[in-house]
């Protein structure tokens, strides 16, 4: 196996597949990433099992074959090449020379036959995306997942396919974050999964690069197909990213997202952003909470923590219902606001012990508990 | 009013366990009597007709029936002590808003918001509530009255029981001066002893002494001493109590157990004992430790923290048995077990979405509070405090 190739583009390459590697103790090959060249291109390949990763970077294939090398290791060691060409010859016992002006390198790799396969799909149901949609509509909710790993049905982002609509829910238990999205979805296509974070995280990572994203998936797995044709570093056709899904029953979020809407306040997001990261600056450990007060026209912002001191913020509002309060963790209310991007966004509010809830124009739900003071 | 009037008094109520016992039951007054575990624990209160046999508090049951054979041992009634602190408390502030409760029979009132024009005012009001509490609830109580806590609280322990004693203004310094140094907070035995080594017994002595032999004694704090013993404090009386740092029950065994089985069926009791009152204080709990003592009196303990704090028995339910386990590694049976909660939570809740069997719970822990609140026994017990064989008893309950 020989090629030669572009050292920024092989760098690219090695830097979407890098993160995902397995555990060194009980697979070493794991720690690897396969490299594989045919005709025009070579590919990349990691996996940890649960999550696999494949992208294609032009090359000039002198020589078909497949090796495995350290991933991590040959991500740095190619990162730092002195020239832009890099010539790669592998050897049938698995050494690699690498060379690239003066520097000359000689690797030892491992066989490409006990690299675990990615799986390929074949009738799943399948749903094609724009890109930058579906980057956004992940960060508007990916915050809300949660990290406890013995609720680990919630360590994830649920994407549901039915009643028409595309929608990506995520929750903690604490905070609920929804953002849906009117799409045609065939009856035989209609299904959900919920995404591991660790493939969120990734995929957030890998999207942008192009137009569209095909996403495939079973009851047990899933696949994303993410076009490249953005990119211009070296990337061709699509990156191939396979994962696990998180198996098990979805809480019924519906029944937590309030049917009715009692006191609705349009607000300024950047500007109760900055009041309530202002008045969070007092909040400790003990005492994370901030209040929101409503009452004619104006809304206070405070928080205090006995052994600190005390914040206040006021913003004007237009607002005539009547007086309200409600205590929230000050990070349930900024993560959504940080995610957003539109300047407007609505609050609803309804007492001490209701949920309050941010809502868009664009099919955004964010319902947070409060908390409660005694 | 004037600022040098004394208004702070200390009450301090006499052999408070056994004058509850003796006013539900007046045949044991006069008797030489005590409260505490029957079989192997400790006299908890003693009457002062036991006291002059030698009984004192706190020693081992055994001990005080050999120096008084003919005591008579009450065991802990739950649920009565309490009740009477609770009426006593009420009583005082009847008088006045300001009173600190420092525990079940002790605490100090401030009579300042009464707006009583002289000493002689303040005497008779105090003297009235003493009255009250010895009209409605037939336990005596001593009183101090001074013009701040400190003499104020030395003086209601120097003529106890029924003990009266008010130092006017401006006569603290005099009035302490005779009193041995161990009266003074933060004199105890040792350095009552140390100090009666080198010539020194009675607080008079300490204010012969010049700044830098003081100094020499006392170390650093040597300028706090001087001011007690000159009997100068400002703490002010506070209202509100100290935050509960835990919650723990502790039960010595009338038999050394070894069934394991028994042991959590008696823990897991002491958790449904501690989360009724952790709910009425409105708090949650995070860290449950379970302590176990063996016969020779060596201790072992484990602990074990949740992920969020709760004010909820299932939570905690489960991790009884591992920590007990943890805990109990030796193969001897145990003396006493006890049952520990910390890392007692800030007020502020966090609501969660899908919650709702810990809503239910929740509801059911208030209506079972609300069932067994007031008697003297748990109305409703959990299934498996049912399992209790006849034969065991329980001695004693902290």
């Amino acid at each position: 196996m020989k090629f030669k190739i572009n050292r920024d583009h092989f760098s690219n390459g090695l830097a979407q597949v890098l993160n995902v590697v397995g555990s060194k103790t009980t697979m070493p090959i794991l720690s690897n990433v396969l490299i594989e060249a045919d005709k025009d291109f070579i590919s990349l390949t990691t996996t940890n099992l649960d999550l696999g990763i494949r992208c294609k970077i032009k090359a000039e294939v002198k020589e078909g074959g497949a090796v495995t090398l350290p991933v991590k290791r040959l991500a740095t060691i190619v990162r730092e090449l002195p020239n832009l060409d890099v010539s790669f010859d592998a050897s049938p016992n698995h050494q690699v020379k690498l060379a690239s002006g003066g520097s000359n390198f000689r690797i030892m790799g491992i066989g490409k036959e006990e690299f675990p396969p990615l799986p390929e799909f074949g009738d799943e149901k399948s749903f094609t995306l724009d890109q930058p949609e579906l980057v956004s509509m992940l960060k508007s909710v990916s915050y809300a997942q949660s990290s406890d790993e013995t609720r680990y049905i919630l360590n994830g982002v649920y994407f549901a396919f039915r009643d028409g609509k595309f929608s990506l829910v995520a929750t903690d238990g604490r905070r609920l974050a929804l953002i849906a999205k009117e799409m045609e979805i065939p009856a035989t296509s209609a299904g959900a999964i919920i995404l591991p974070a660790k493939t969120v995280s990734e995929l957030l990572r890998m999207l942008d690069k192009g137009e569209k994203v095909k996403i495939d998936f079973s009851d047990r797995r899933c696949s994303f197909q993410i076009g490249t044709d953005k990119d211009s570093s070296g990337l061709i056709d699509s990156i191939y990213l396979y994962s696990k899904v998180v198996e098990g029953n979805y809480p019924n979020y519906q029944q937590v997202i309030p049917k009715e809407t009692h006191q609705r306040i349009k607000l300024e997001r950047e500007l109760l952003l900055q009041c309530i990261h202002r008045a969070a600056l007092v909040t400790s450990e003990k005492a994370n909470s901030v209040k929101l007060k409503l009452s004619s026209n104006l809304l206070e912002i405070t928080a205090q923590s006995p052994d600190f001191g005390e914040a206040h913020e006021s913003m004007a509002i237009s607002y005539s219902g009547p007086e309200l309060q409600a205590a929230f963790n000050p990070s349930f209310l900024m993560d959504p606001l940080k995610a957003l991007t539109k300047d407007e966004v609505f609050f609803e509010v309804k007492d001490e012990v209701s949920p309050g809830v941010f809502k868009t124009l664009e099919n955004f739900i964010c319902v947070i508990m409060p908390v409660r003071l005694s | 009013m004037s600022r040098a009037l004394p208004t702070i008094v200390h009450l301090d109520a006499d052999a408070f366990f056994v004058a509850c016992e003796q006013a539900r039951d007046p045949s044991l007054v006069g008797k030489r009597c005590a409260v505490g575990g029957t079989e192997r624990g400790i006299i908890s209160s003693a009457s002062y007709e036991a006291r002059a046999c030698g009984v004192y508090t706190p020693m081992p049951t055994t001990r005080a029936r050999r120096v008084c054979p003919d005591l008579i041992l009450i065991p802990h009634t739950p649920g009565l002590y309490g009740t009477v602190s609770r009426r006593m408390f009420d009583l005082c502030e009847g008088l006045t808003p300001w009173v600190q409760r420092n525990s079940i029979d002790e605490g100090y009132l401030d009579l300042a918001p009464c707006g009583l024009r002289d000493l002689a005012a303040v005497e008779a009001a105090v003297r009235g509530l003493q009255e009250r509490i010895r009209a409605e609830l037939s336990i005596s109580v001593s009183f101090g009255l001074a013009t701040n806590k400190l003499v104020s609280q030395i003086a209601s322990k120097l003529r106890k029981p029924r003990g009266f004693v008010v130092v006017p203004p401006g006569e603290e310094a005099a009035f302490l001066a005779p009193l041995p140094v161990g009266k003074l907070p933060g004199v105890g035995a040792k350095t009552e002893a140390m100090l009666g080594s080198r010539g020194l017994r009675l607080i008079q002595d300490l204010l012969a002494l010049s700044p830098h032999e003081l100094r020499a004694l006392f170390g650093e704090g040597w300028r706090e001493m001087v001011a007690a013993a000159r009997g100068q404090d400002d703490r002010a009386v506070e209202t509100e109590p100290d935050e509960a740092k835990s919650y723990s029950q502790q039960e010595t065994f009338a038999v050394d157990l070894s069934d394991p089985a028994e042991v959590e069926r008696i823990a897991k009791g002491m958790v449904d004992e501690l989360m009724p009152k952790i709910r009425a204080d409105g708090k949650r709990v995070r860290t449950l430790t379970v302590k176990v003592r063996y016969p020779d009196f060596s201790h072992a303990s484990h602990a074990h923290s949740l992920a969020e704090a709760t004010d909820l028995e299932a939570p905690f339910y489960a991790w009884i048995g591992p920590l007990l386990r943890a805990a109990w590694t030796r193969r001897s049976p145990l003396r006493l077990v006890s049952v520990r909660f910390s890392s007692v939570a800030a007020p502020e809740l966090q609501l969660e979405m899908f919650a709702e069997t810990d809503d239910r719970r929740r509801r059911l822990a208030g209506v079972l509070d609300a069932l067994n609140r007031g008697g003297t026994a748990r109305r409703v017990k959990h299934g498996h405090q049912l399992s209790r064989p006849p034969d065991s008893g329980v001695s004693d309950r902290g």
